[in-house]
């Protein structure tokens, strides 16, 4: 157990609630604060915190809990966080909780609230369901939500979900970890170590909608802070002092919060609504490289090949079985391109999901991909790529043959891999609808991706075809058809895109300010290359116009703008978390500090993106360690939980 | 309500498994906080935490303090005395008798070729106390240079001062439990979120069970000023004057408390006739602050029934630094608030131990507040050390300051520096630059080798840092406090008290004086020279400090014999009518005319520079700046500026501008604020080759503290961001 010292001072002593008549039993949203009834299965299990089987004697053990937050009172000391890294051994780089700022005002009407935050531990933890190796729980204990880093395989979906940056994906090691409420000092009745160290006396802990002494609110709007209906956080907030009417991140995102006259009547509503603040002016730039170089290059491989193979494997199975020479498909079929075609397509989608998975954190624990098929988009998306890699490699080893039985097979183990594109293209496209990431939380992600695969998968069968000499002019005329409806789908889906985000009274405001000035020319030039190959398209499917050529053009058109365009797509995303400061906790000081070398400097606090190579051995090691009925339940676990 | 995995993973939870925990006082600032550092099984010190049953802080700690214990092992300890014959040579190991043999060897040729006076010593407000009296008693008593000055000059020097011209004392009369008593708060100067945050944190306790008012007077609107009842943005190095008319307001008003003037002070109508030049209308034209609220401020503070002034280097540091003190104390003098509960002029000191130099280094005089220029004192000190009184002199020598103008001049050939780095931290860095590159012989005593004046040294003496080192500290409401020698030092490094017994031992061949090892044994010396005195401290010894988390002065003999066991706290001076030090026991209310000799804003340089500190760093950064959990908050310096003056100069957020005085220029990152003036930007001081190559530093004619907040620069924008960047990079090794 926690070692309790025996003049704990009062500040950081938890105190037992006082159930009073008329006291809430559940939360804002509904929730029960008491976590499990009293005759639950789960009462009474110790936490086995680093193998300690004792279990607390908290009396509040089976209540939700939460962080209260006095934003009046904070002076931005960091004591929180200081006591955070102390406690937890984290290094510089790496904060369960960090303070942010937002600043209003003229000088000397100035002022600055400053945000202590970390984990919410909500009602509805969306990186518990995004995870999909299911390394988070949340426990029936102070309703904590607890992440495993010995499960984590670092893919960082968590980091995208979380509206509040909770969870922390370390470069260095490849693993995320996360406040973990101090459970320890929980059970021995002690608040967490951040409360227990303010010096503004602004951060406190204990049940939820408990207002602490000698405060009077317990809301969940501050300037800053996202919405509450993504996750039902578990943090109250006392901000009475009246605020500036504009109040400004002092981080690099061009976000200001508007506070609205009207009273929230809902807790959904905040009355601080983000706003565009364009700090770095209108300028518009290139920027390629940083665009071209980013860490999330590996989801650009993936998603484009994953697109593109799927779209191409539609007309290979279409080839196959469809004989009305009127669509001309099967023609190629029976042509040299086929055999190539179909091994080219293995090879890409290979190459994409061997990027994918090095791109992790800790690329040999890749089976854990599929653990949380319950809840995990991601997990689902694993699933189904899998179905279609496993149908595609089927089909195409059925192919070599001419036999009946195969040609029957082939066609089951394509109806399989068009399955894994329904699941897998689905999820690939539902993994992107985060609420907490306004830019990708769009219709425009689906008509990308639909787009794309019907362009470059079109292409890619004209380009083999073109190639060896055999297209149909009914085939061409077709590919060209769904090469036009593909670069027609992605335009209508960026055009509405652009008016939704132009206007957005959210961080989407924002990440489309990014694109048009700091990616302004590389924006520029996407678009144009886009209206460029519908143009090229167009002019051949009229002039009916035939050669390797005019193919080999379109290919680098919308190649290339598909590159530029899912570039965009993950770099300018900028989800609504929580402000950062000027050099801690801001995109632009990091990526200022990598770019200049001085991240060099370990002291920094700011890491370089690293990739981690695949350690054979602890996956073997793993295979050993586990036994086959282990094996059996990890199996059983990913459908019961 | 669980859900996610039903079969759950024991949970894993840092453990530094600590197996002690070790007693220490803060290394940082004066706060004086009780901090126990946690050993694992290894010995390795892996935690720090707040000692809880302390009455200073309560368990708690700031965020340096809670990174404390990184400090042992932090980047660039100095593990071996180096030495060379030229700064511009590289450095060589040699042996600690060796490198000490040529101190000695370095001090006499020096003192013997250019007088005694030509050797200077410039300690600081960062050493124990027992090594501060020791060090006094080897340079006063043995080396014999009267150039010996502590880095308390740049600090709280105008503090000492103006005690000493008010009270005809040194001595913060108040403490922290004022807090828990006052009605009128204001803090002149200081920002205690920032600068003092366990003290800000006893104070907001205070002020959450008694809303008392805060005013906070301060150029910027810091966290203080924000959070304020009435925030004074006043014109920089205006103080007096607004003070003058507080006083005026007060007197017109008749709001004095006119009995305790009549008991406490002489010089009232001098006072009064001075301060009638400065009725609010005009005060309001050159402080900032308009006369309306001049008069409501002066109203809240003499009618409050106990109110208290606090204040740090935005007064200190000015070029009427110390009559902005005597200010205060005027203030407080006239409306009775000295002496009694919530009722204080309390300057919140900077360093560590700045008190404890203060009392007993004999920098400004002889040990215990005892002045070189009173016979007695020099009488009782050369006896009580068994040497010549006539070897000691009879006024005080050169400041910290002045003594760089002195080797500027090349009256000054010979320098030891220890545990403080000129180079940094005094104004102008090119003119100390300079200055040090001329002299003769130059020994730096430091834990950090790193530290930039060793640049210019020829001997390097590495020395224990912080808890390596037994002692005690005094604090800024005079509570000293232990420390424990909790681990050994790194490397071949020694304790700077054995340090200057092994210099007395080649300065004191007869053995004449006597050099106790034990830092323990000291502090009973020191007790014993105490007696009767202000500052007395008989009554105490190092378990009896630890034990009681600290004790503050004055605690005698006495009253240790009777059993009366020391206050865990609210112990005051003054308390009692007429005691204040001088002859007459009253208190003296000096006039102050108000003479602008800052330099000020103007067409070539239209912007004021105001520097000062951030919560993240300690000083010269040589501490914070290697213990990323501190750094990362503020790695690289920036200026905050207001964004309309950014807009005009075409100057983005994060971009690197240069900033040019009438000195030099320094390259920093651009961070628009409101918080700052438009004519006025805000450069924390720590970084080395920044702030103070900038910075004039005029001296206040009494403590010749330099007005670091007073400059004027010009910005510029860089068209080249990538060279500057770079250029800003190579200026920081840590």
């Amino acid at each position: 157990m926690f070692e309790r010292r025996d003049n704990e001072p009062d500040y950081a002593v938890l105190k037992s609630r006082v159930i009073e008549a008329g006291s809430a039993t559940t939360n804002r949203y509904g929730t029960p604060i008491e976590t499990v009834q009293s005759d639950n299965s789960l009462r009474n299990q110790s936490l086995n915190i680093n193998q300690d089987s004792e279990i607390g004697d908290n009396p509040d053990r089976y209540k939700q809990h939460g962080f209260y937050f006095n934003a009046d009172n904070c002076i931005a000391c960091h004591a929180c966080e200081a006591a955070c890294s102390e406690k937890n051994d984290n290094p510089a780089h790496i904060a369960f909780r960090s303070v942010g700022f937002v600043e209003g005002g003229t000088y000397p009407a100035y002022q600055r609230l400053n945000i202590s935050m970390a984990c919410n531990h909500c009602d509805d933890p969306v990186c518990l369901k995004g995870c999909p190796t299911r390394a988070y729980t949340k426990f029936a204990e102070y309703g904590a939500v607890l992440q495993d880093p010995d499960i984590c395989f670092g893919c960082g979906y968590c980091t995208w979900v979380c509206p509040y940056n909770a969870p922390q994906l370390d470069p260095e090691k490849g693993q995320v970890t996360k406040c973990n409420m101090c459970v320890d000092r929980l059970e021995v009745g002690l608040k967490p170590a951040c409360s227990s160290a303010c010096l503004g006396n602004a951060l406190d802990f204990g049940v939820i909608e408990d207002i602490p002494d000698n405060r009077s609110q317990a809301k969940a709007d501050i300037p800053g802070f996202p919405r509450t209906d993504i996750t039902h956080p578990n943090i109250r907030f006392q901000q009475i002092r009246t605020t500036q009417r504009e109040m400004t991140r002092v981080d690099q995102t061009a976000i200001k919060y508007h506070r609205s006259d009207e009273p929230s009547t809902t807790y959904e509503e905040s009355p601080f609504i983000p706003e565009l603040d364009p700090k770095q002016g209108y300028q518009r730039q290139w920027n390629l490289k940083k665009l071209l170089t980013s860490h999330e290059n590996a989801h650009i491989a993936f998603t484009l090949s994953a697109q593109l193979v799927m779209g191409a494997f539609l007309w290979f199975f279409a080839g196959s079985f469809m004989s009305d020479s009127m669509i001309g498909v099967d023609s190629f079929s029976s042509g040299p391109a086929y055999l190539p075609g179909l091994m080219i397509l293995v090879a890409l989608i290979t190459t994409g999901l061997y990027k994918l998975n090095m791109h992790l954190g800790k690329p040999h624990r890749f089976y854990r991909g599929f653990y949380n098929l319950r809840y995990s988009p991601v997990s689902r998306e694993i699933a189904g790529v899998s179905l279609f890699l496993a149908g595609l490699v089927l089909f195409t080893l059925c192919a070599f043959f001419e036999h009946p039985f195969l040609k029957a097979l082939q066609l089951i183990t394509g109806l399989i891999a068009l399955a894994g594109i329904m699941i897998g293209g689905y999820f690939m496209y539902k993994l992107y609808r985060i609420e907490a990431r306004p830019f990708w939380n769009h219709i425009n992600t689906a008509s990308s991706f639909i787009g794309t695969g019907l362009v470059l998968g079109s292409l890619f069968v004209a380009l083999i075809n073109t190639a060896v000499g055999v297209m149909p002019q009914q085939l061409n005329t077709l590919l060209l058809f769904t090469i036009s409806i593909g670069l027609v789908i992605e335009m209508a889906g960026l055009c509405y895109h652009r008016l939704s985000l132009k206007s957005a009274k959210s961080e989407g405001a924002a990440s489309f300010y990014e694109q048009t000035t700091t990616y302004g020319y590389a924006y520029v030039l996407r678009n144009s290359l886009l209206l460029l190959s519908l143009i090229i398209s167009l002019s051949l499917l009229v002039t009916e116009y035939q050669a390797l050529w005019t193919y080999l053009l379109l290919a680098s058109t919308s190649l290339i703008s598909a590159i530029i365009g899912r570039a965009l797509f993950y770099v300018v995303v900028i989800p609504t978390t929580m402000p950062g400061g000027f050099f801690w906790r801001n995109k632009g000081f990091v990526e200022h500090a990598r770019e200049t070398g001085l991240a060099d400097m370990p002291q920094m606090g700011v890491v370089y993106e690293k990739h981690h190579s695949f350690n054979l051995n602890e996956l073997i090691t793993t295979i050993k360690n586990t036994s086959i009925n282990d094996k059996i339940d990890q199996f059983k676990r990913i459908f019961s939980g | 309500m669980l859900f996610g995995r039903n079969k759950k993973n024991p949970i894993k939870i840092a453990d530094k498994k600590v197996v002690e925990w070790k007693y220490a006082t803060c290394g940082y600032c004066s706060t004086g906080c009780s901090i126990e550092v946690g050993f694992n099984d290894e010995g390795k010190a892996v935690s720090s935490r707040g000692v809880a049953d302390a009455d200073v802080n309560r368990g708690k700690l700031c965020l340096k303090g809670i990174f404390e214990h990184e400090l042992f092992t932090s980047a660039g300890r100095g593990l071996t005395p180096l030495q060379r014959d030229n700064w511009h040579q590289s450095w060589q190991r040699t042996s600690w008798d060796i490198a000490l043999d040529q101190v000695y060897d370095g001090i006499k040729t020096i003192q013997d070729k250019y007088g005694r006076d030509s050797f200077a010593v410039i300690s600081t407000g960062q050493m124990l106390t027992e090594e501060f009296y020791t060090l006094g008693k080897l340079t006063r008593g043995l080396i014999g240079t009267n150039n010996y000055d502590g880095n308390t000059t740049l600090c709280m020097a105008s503090a000492v001062s103006g005690y000493k011209r008010s009270f005809g004392s040194d001595g913060p009369p108040g403490c922290y439990e004022d807090f828990e008593h006052t009605d009128c708060l204001i803090a002149w100067g200081s920002n205690l979120p920032e600068q003092h945050p366990i003290i800000y944190w006893r104070f907001k306790e205070a002020q959450e069970k008694r809303r008392f008012p805060l005013i906070v007077v301060d150029p910027r609107v810091t966290m203080l000023a924000q959070n304020a009842d009435i925030h004074l943005a006043i014109t920089p190095g205006t103080d007096v004057v607004l003070q003058n008319a507080l006083m005026h307001v007060i007197f017109n008003e008749n709001l004095q408390d006119n009995d305790y003037i009549m008991a406490n002070t002489n010089g009232l109508d001098e006072l009064m006739a001075e301060v009638e030049k400065y009725d609010p209308i005009s005060a309001a034209k050159i402080c900032g602050i308009d006369e309306d609220t001049i008069r409501s401020v002066a109203r809240l503070y003499a009618g409050a029934g106990a109110a208290m002034s606090i204040w740090t280097m935005g007064i200190n540091q000015s070029t009427h630094g110390s009559d902005g003190v005597v200010g205060i104390n005027n203030l407080a003098l006239i409306t009775g608030n000295i002496g009694k509960p919530g009722g204080t002029s309390l300057s919140i000191t900077g360093q560590c131990n700045a008190m404890g130099t203060r009392e007993w280094s004999s920098c400004s005089g002889l040990p215990n507040h005892r002045l070189l220029e009173n016979e007695q004192d020099r009488k009782d000190i050369a006896e009580f050390w068994n040497i010549d009184e006539e070897f000691l002199p009879k006024k005080r020598g050169m400041f910290q300051t002045d003594i760089y103008h002195a080797i500027e001049a090349g009256h000054i050939k010979g320098l030891w520096l220890i545990a403080t780095n000129p180079l940094s931290s005094l104004p102008n860095s090119e003119r100390v630059r300079r200055a040090m590159q001329k002299l003769e012989f130059c020994v730096v005593q430091d834990c950090y080798e790193d530290s930039e004046s060793n640049q210019y040294a020829h001997v390097y003496l590495p020395a224990g840092t912080w808890a390596e080192k037994e002692g005690v500290m005094t604090n800024t409401e005079r509570r000293i406090n232990l420390i424990n020698a909790i681990i050994p030092p790194q490397g071949e490094a020694k304790p700077d008290l054995w340090i200057f017994n092994q210099m007395a031992k080649r300065f004191n061949q007869d053995g004449k004086v006597s050099f106790p090892d034990k830092s323990a044994d000291i502090f009973l010396e020191m007790g014993r020279i105490s007696k009767g005195r202000l500052a007395d401290i008989s009554g105490m010894d190092h378990a009896l400090l630890e034990k009681s988390r600290g004790v503050q002065w004055p605690y005698t003999e006495q009253q240790a014999s009777a059993g009366e066991a020391p206050p865990p706290g609210g112990k005051r001076l003054y308390t009692e009518p007429a005691t204040f030090r001088y002859a007459d026991g009253k208190a003296k209310l000096i006039p102050l005319p108000f003479i602008d000799n800052n330099e000020v804003p103007d067409e070539k340089f239209p912007v004021w520079l105001n520097t000062g500190r951030l919560i993240e760093h300690w000083h010269g950064r040589t501490k914070t700046g290697k213990i990323g959990n501190n750094n990362k908050y503020s790695p690289i310096p920036f200026i905050e500026i207001n964004p309309d003056l950014a807009l005009e100069l075409g100057i983005k957020r994060g971009e690197y501008v240069r900033l040019v005085s009438r000195r030099s220029d320094a390259v920093v990152m651009a961070t628009p604020t409101q918080r700052v003036p438009k004519n006025m930007v805000f450069l924390p001081f720590h970084f080395h080759d920044c702030a103070n190559r900038l910075t004039l530093g005029l001296l206040d004619p009494h403590s010749r503290q330099p007005a670091y907040k007073q400059s004027a620069v010009r910005i510029e924008r860089l068209e080249d961001q990538k060279a500057a960047a770079q250029l800003s990079m190579e200026m920081r090794n840590f």
